[in-house]
């Protein structure tokens, strides 16, 4: 469960004249297990912001958000560190890996966290890679050559390798063609149905409906704007 | 869970020079804090004081041994050198200061291992030949002097020389320095998979944020010697509330 209470959240550019700008203003939101929440509203409203707050990236400057009754509290980074590793997963828009390590070993990781079983690891690794239709001969390449959408495949592989009390998504299908984007669209179902609450950001409408989500959007929840 | 390191209120001086001051900084095992900052800003005379390679003015260094918490400032001189060899290593930017040069790659790598007290050369000689396996130098090197080895070689000696007596805290600056960004990729890769597999807990200095963004976990920014702003990795350098970290930030290059 995710639980946003009268967030407030503004960013103060002190660089440039100490400009203020205020993001969200008494933000409330309620993510379910096994519901899935799209964010809506148009672009800079702040969808990306509330991901990042849930995933600890950004600090906020009242009220409280809870994961699965833990409180993200930037006093305790280390709590915030383990509520990654055992609760909250994460698919950015876009990957940001260590350069030459083999795909393979990056969706990899994540699992290895928790299993040190290697071999069972790269099979699960494996399993999600095929399921993906990233071809066999690119696993052992770095993924940072790969077109968007291969790219994109990774990421989502990397971020549902394991199965997150809590999950975030950012445009998870956004450069993928129709084929792939069926096939991430069911992975996340799965997820949803094991019990996941799961908030992100979809762009189209398609993806949305096939998901089933309750859309939501920003402007009407928070005061800001 | 406890801290393995915490460091409590340090403050380092050259003469009047602040070289850092009221530092502080709490590692659990398994973590990896990054010190960040432009070149002057302390950022190695911190690493240095907690490390036992500068002795510090004032403040607390706090080492968990597992059955023990440590002193680390009252205890005897004997004591932490071996602490120093044991329990902690030390990774140079330069990797000739960190390694022996007219010691062949295995004696460098034995040094540690003989130091607490093996001396079965089987025994030793296989523990080389895993650690010069870990950090892929090829087997067939383990007679040849370092200084005969290409930059990258030379960190990947150091790191194993330092790590083979499986030491609980790291410490390391700049170790992808020198580097050109090709071996760096290597080394980080390496650096990331023994942090994991060995659980080793980290302080790394770096200039490059972009290093420290794929290292570590928590991150600490210096200015004159002093911590600015510290926390979590990721929320420092993505939402900075320091006006030094968000110029910091904002004056990366991109790609």
């Amino acid at each position: 469960m995710i639980e946003l209470n009268k967030i407030t959240k503004k960013f103060t550019l002190h660089n440039q004249g100490k400009t203020n700008i205020l993001v969200f203003n008494n933000l409330n939101l309620k993510i379910n297990p096994g519901e899935i929440v799209a964010l809506t509203g148009p672009s800079g409203v702040g969808k990306s912001s509330i991901l990042k707050m849930i995933y600890g990236n950004y600090v906020f400057q009242s009220g409280q958000i809870k994961i699965n009754n833990h409180n993200i509290d930037h006093t305790y980074p280390r709590n915030i560190i383990e509520l990654r590793k055992n609760i909250i997963g994460y698919v950015s828009q876009f990957l940001r890996v260590i350069p030459r390590v083999p795909t393979i070993e990056i969706v990899m990781e994540p699992l290895l966290e928790i299993n040190s079983d290697k071999d069972e690891v790269r099979e699960k690794a494996e399993k999600i890679l095929l399921k993906l239709n990233i071809d066999k001969n690119l696993w052992n390449l770095s993924p940072l050559t790969f077109s968007g959408g291969e790219q994109q495949r990774v990421n989502v592989a990397r971020g549902l390798i394991r199965n997150y009390p809590c999950l975030l998504l950012d445009e998870p299908t956004a450069s993928l063609d129709s084929v792939n984007k069926d096939i991430v669209l069911n992975l996340i179902n799965e997820k949803k149905d094991s019990g996941s609450s799961i908030i992100g950001i979809f762009h189209d409408e398609y993806s949305r409906k096939y998901l089933n989500a309750r859309e939501i959007d920003i402007t009407k929840i928070s005061d800001a704007k | 869970m406890q801290p393995i390191l915490s460091v409590h209120n340090l403050n380092k001086y050259y003469g009047n020079q602040v070289g850092c001051k009221n530092m502080n900084l709490t590692l659990y095992p398994g973590e990896v804090v990054g010190v960040v900052g432009e070149s002057g800003s302390g950022k190695t005379t911190f690493i240095n004081s907690i490390s036992g390679n500068l002795i510090p003015d004032s403040g607390k260094i706090l080492i968990e041994t597992g059955n023990e918490t440590i002193d680390f400032l009252e205890i005897s001189e004997s004591l932490k050198r071996l602490l120093i060899r044991t329990e902690l290593a030390f990774v140079h930017q330069n990797p000739r200061d960190g390694l022996r040069l007219d010691v062949s790659a295995g004696g460098n790598i034995s040094e540690r291992l003989m130091s607490i007290g093996q001396r079965n050369y089987g025994n030793i000689r296989q523990t080389i030949f895993k650690w010069l396996d870990k950090v892929e130098i090829d087997k067939s090197r383990v007679d040849d002097f370092p200084r005969t080895f290409s930059g990258g070689m030379l960190q990947r000696l150091q790191i194993a020389k330092n790590l083979v007596t499986s030491p609980k805290i790291i410490f390391m600056d700049e170790p992808t320095g020198g580097l050109d960004v090709s071996v760096q990729a290597k080394i980080l890769d390496l650096l990331r998979k023994l942090v994991r597999e060995l659980n080793l807990s980290v302080v790394i200095v770096s200039h490059d944020l972009a290093v420290i963004r794929l290292l570590a976990d928590k991150i600490i920014v210096m200015k004159n010697g002093e911590a600015v702003e510290s926390g979590l990795c990721d929320q420092v350098l993505d939402d900075p509330q320091h006006s030094y970290t968000q110029l910091l930030v904002s004056s990366v290059l991109q790609v």
